[in-house]
């Protein structure tokens, strides 16, 4: 069966059960309180709080590639910055003939911070929950179920279009397509292996309008839901609570 | 007998009507009229709405090829200027937009908030597209010059927030470096850092759209032409 693009990690936790939009929620208050308190240790709290939830909901393993990635971008951030920051003052150390200077350094400090907040605060979102799951929640919020199907299907057409970039490529190897070679020779390659692909998928996208049309996509009625929403009682105490750290938050700012 | 006063019925005469003078207006464009009355308009119809997953995965498709024949560029945008060239700017808007969103929900969260340069690209190429940009390969290059310095502009921004001003590929970062080094301000330097990688990548993005588009059999570029109701699709 066609998978579903997805970083989701099937469990059974607390965590897992919550509210999409709560989520979402967490989100947005682990990346605007560090913007509205600014400070560092703000961030780091935040962190602190995303690697317990991810490790509440034992999906704290995948969330090491995602921050991986970023690693090396983060790590050439810190050494230009620490040597070439305009407003470099004070030396904080020597490697040899170049001078790591403390401004510089600090800043991308608190780039890294604010750049890992928001993986782990994301990653608890996608970690966590099923796409269809976090759709139908959007769905049900009031979003609309045309546009719900457009996310679904998005997510759905990237694999299958995945699948058939081995068997293109072998089919249009197969008839002489020279794919190996110096640039030119790889530049010439890429539209044989594009065109087929691209045309398809438009074309397709005729017959699936179709098909959608016939399924009464386009019906005003209001429409029903298949699975049944089990609200937790934990689920109102988390939204209280973290509008209750927003507004918290400002008002600290505004006021002190 | 009953007058029926279906603002529908009325509106598709009226459609008909427009789309047969502007026929006749139509330059060497090659069958792609845009109706003029709705370049922003945000009824979107089952077909428009289907391109938008679609435009999506040529998007990644295009970035899987371009890795895998090691080519030195992104090349994902190829699906959001097709649907801006099909359909306008609002929907190629929405695709880059999507395409965003669903990158930073399944591969890297920080794709979220470049969300905003791939709707410039989207609202760029379908302005262009409206005003016969992509005529001949010629204009297709300029329309790549164009999106390029848009995507810049829009980029260097959320570059400088999020990343001090780098933008991950090796030339330009190098570039970055070379240049606050020699105390050119950030903003400059990132805009230098971005604009190193986005003109080849946009001008290349919009060459291939533009053979793409070109190759598309007229019955399908129909359907996206706004105006008429859609009755049967065949």
């Amino acid at each position: 069966m066609t998978r579903i693009l997805s970083l989701y990690v099937e469990e059974d936790t607390l965590v897992h059960k919550i509210d999409p939009i709560n989520k979402i929620l967490y989100i947005i208050v682990a990346v605007a309180v560090p913007v509205i308190l600014p400070y560092g240790p703000t961030g780091l709290v935040f962190i602190f709080i995303s690697a317990v939830i991810l490790l509440a909901s034992k999906v704290f393993k995948k969330v090491i590639p995602l921050i991986e990635f970023s690693f090396l971008i983060l790590f050439s951030i810190v050494v230009i910055q620490g040597l070439f920051h305009p407003g470099n003052r004070v030396v904080a150390f020597n490697i040899g003939r170049f001078k790591f200077y403390r401004e510089g350094l600090l800043y991308a400090f608190t780039l890294s911070i604010r750049v890992i907040n928001i993986l782990v605060a994301f990653s608890v979102l996608v970690l966590t929950t099923k796409p269809s799951d976090l759709i139908e929640a959007l769905v049900r919020k009031g979003l609309s179920p045309r546009f719900g199907y457009v996310l679904s299907s998005t997510l759905q057409i990237i694999p299958q279009m995945i699948s058939t970039v081995g068997s293109i490529m072998d089919a249009q190897r197969s008839r002489g397509l020279e794919t190996e070679g110096n640039l030119a020779v790889r530049i010439r390659a890429f539209f044989p292996l594009i065109g087929p692909v691209v045309m398809n998928s438009l074309i397709e996208t005729r017959e699936r309008a179709m098909a959608l049309e016939v399924r009464a996509f386009n019906s005003k009625e209001k429409k029903t839901f298949l699975n049944e929403r089990k609200d937790i009682r934990s689920d109102r105490v988390i939204l209280l609570g973290l509008l209750f750290i927003l507004v918290l938050a400002i008002i600290f700012r505004v006021f002190l | 007998m009953e007058r029926i006063h279906n603002f529908e019925l009325n509106e598709k005469f009226i459609n008909i009507y427009w789309y047969e003078i502007l026929q006749k207006f139509n330059s060497k464009a090659g069958g792609d009229i845009m109706n003029k009355r709705r370049l922003w308009s945000f009824s979107f119809t089952t077909a428009t709405l289907v391109l938008i997953p679609a435009a999506v995965g040529i998007n990644y498709i295009g970035k899987l090829f371009a890795g895998v024949l090691k080519l030195p560029l992104w090349i994902d945008s190829i699906g959001t200027a097709l649907a801006s060239m099909l359909s306008g700017p609002i929907v190629g808007a929405i695709s880059g937009a999507i395409n965003n969103i669903i990158y930073g929900l399944t591969m890297d969260p920080i794709s979220f908030v470049y969300a905003l340069t791939s709707v410039a690209i989207g609202i760029a190429v379908g302005i262009m597209a409206y005003n016969g940009m992509i005529n001949t390969l010629w204009k297709s290059i300029i329309a790549g010059v164009v999106v390029a310095i848009v995507a810049a502009i829009v980029s260097t921004p959320l570059n400088v927030i999020f990343w001090g001003g780098q933008t991950g590929n090796v030339w330009g970062d190098a570039l970055y470096a070379y240049l606050i080094a020699h105390t050119v301000p950030i903003w400059i330097a990132s805009f230098f850092d971005e604009i190193v990688v986005d003109f080849p990548d946009k001008i290349a993005t919009m060459i291939v759209a533009f053979l793409i588009f070109k190759g598309l059999p007229k019955k399908l570029i129909q359907i996206y032409q706004g105006g008429e109701k859609i009755e049967k699709l065949d």
